[in-house]
C-alpha cells in the first residue's frame, strides 16, 4: 500500500495549482491534466467497441445513440483534448531537444493557437456531420 | 541562452519511449481519427464498414500498432504521475510491473477484440 500521508499529496499536486506560475507551468499542468482526460477516454473507447462483438444488431443501435447532438458535444470535448496534449507534446519533444528553448512561451501560444484552429475546423465537420 | 534541459540527466528509456510513442501518435492518432470520424458517413462507420476497413491487412496492422503504442504512452503517462508521489524504488518497481501486465492484458483484450469482430 502507498502511505498517503499529506506532505506526499502535497507533492503529487503541486503540479495541479497554477496561481502565480509562469507559462511553463501552465503548459505541465494541461499536459497533465489533458493526458488523465484521455486515459480515462482510452478504456471507455475499448469498453464501447466490445458493443461491436455483440454483432450488427447492438452496433447499429448504438450508432443513433453516437450521432447525437449529446455525444458529438463529447466528441468536439475529446478533441480539444487530444489537439492540447498532442500539440503541447510536440513543443515538449523539441524544447527537450533544444529546438526553440529561447521562445518556449510563444512556442507554446503558437501551438495553443494552432489547436483552437484544427479544433474549431474539426467542430463544424463534427456538428456538420 | 543556455539549453536548461542539457543539464539535467540522460533521458531514461520510459522517457525516450514516452516521446518517441507521443510522436508516433501524431501519425496514428490522426489516421485513425480521420478514417473513422471524418470520412464515414455521418461520423461513424456502419458494422459491416467496420468489419471491411479493418480486413484490409495494411489498416489492421496500423489499428494494431495504434492500440499498442497508444496503450504503453498511456500507462507510461500513468506511471509518471505516479511516480510524483514520491514512491520508494520497491515500490516503483511494483507499480511499474502492475502497469506492464494492465498494458498487456489491455493490448490482448484489443487482439481478441478485433478477432472477434473481423471473423
Amino acid at each position: 500500500m502507498i502511505p498517503l500521508n499529506p506532505p506526499r499529496i502535497k507533492r503529487a499536486v503541486r503540479w495541479f495549482d497554477v496561481r502565480h506560475r509562469r507559462t511553463g507551468m501552465w503548459a505541465y499542468s494541461l499536459n497533465r491534466i489533458t493526458s488523465i482526460i484521455l486515459f480515462g477516454y482510452l478504456y471507455l473507447h475499448l469498453a464501447v467497441l466490445s458493443i461491436l462483438a455483440r454483432g450488427p444488431g447492438s452496433w447499429d443501435s448504438f450508432m443513433s445513440l453516437a450521432r447525437s447532438r449529446v455525444f458529438l458535444s463529447l466528441d468536439v470535448f475529446l478533441l480539444a483534448a487530444i489537439l492540447i496534449h498532442g500539440l503541447n507534446g510536440v513543443r515538449v519533444v523539441l524544447t527537450g531537444m533544444g529546438y526553440g528553448v529561447r521562445m518556449q512561451k510563444l512556442l507554446f501560444a503558437g501551438v495553443m493557437l494552432l489547436a483552437v484552429l484544427l479544433w474549431g475546423t474539426a467542430a463544424i465537420k463534427i456538428y456538420g456531420s | 541562452m543556455e539549453n536548461p534541459f542539457a543539464r539535467e540527466p540522460r533521458p531514461s528509456v520510459s522517457c525516450l519511449w514516452q516521446a518517441a510513442t507521443g510522436m508516433a501518435l501524431l501519425f496514428l492518432l490522426g489516421l485513425h481519427f480521420v478514417a473513422q470520424h471524418f470520412v464515414a458517413a455521418g461520423g461513424l462507420r456502419s458494422f459491416s464498414d467496420v468489419v471491411s476497413y479493418l480486413r484490409n491487412p495494411v489498416i489492421l496492422g496500423l489499428e494494431l500498432l495504434f492500440l499498442v503504442v497508444v496503450t504503453s504512452h498511456a500507462l507510461l503517462g500513468v506511471r509518471s504521475i505516479l511516480f510524483d508521489f514520491g514512491l520508494s524504488a520497491r515500490m516503483q518497481q511494483r507499480v511499474s510491473k502492475t502497469l506492464t501486465l494492465i498494458g498487456v492484458l489491455t493490448a490482448t483484450y484489443g487482439v481478441w477484440l478485433t478477432w472477434v469482430i473481423i471473423q
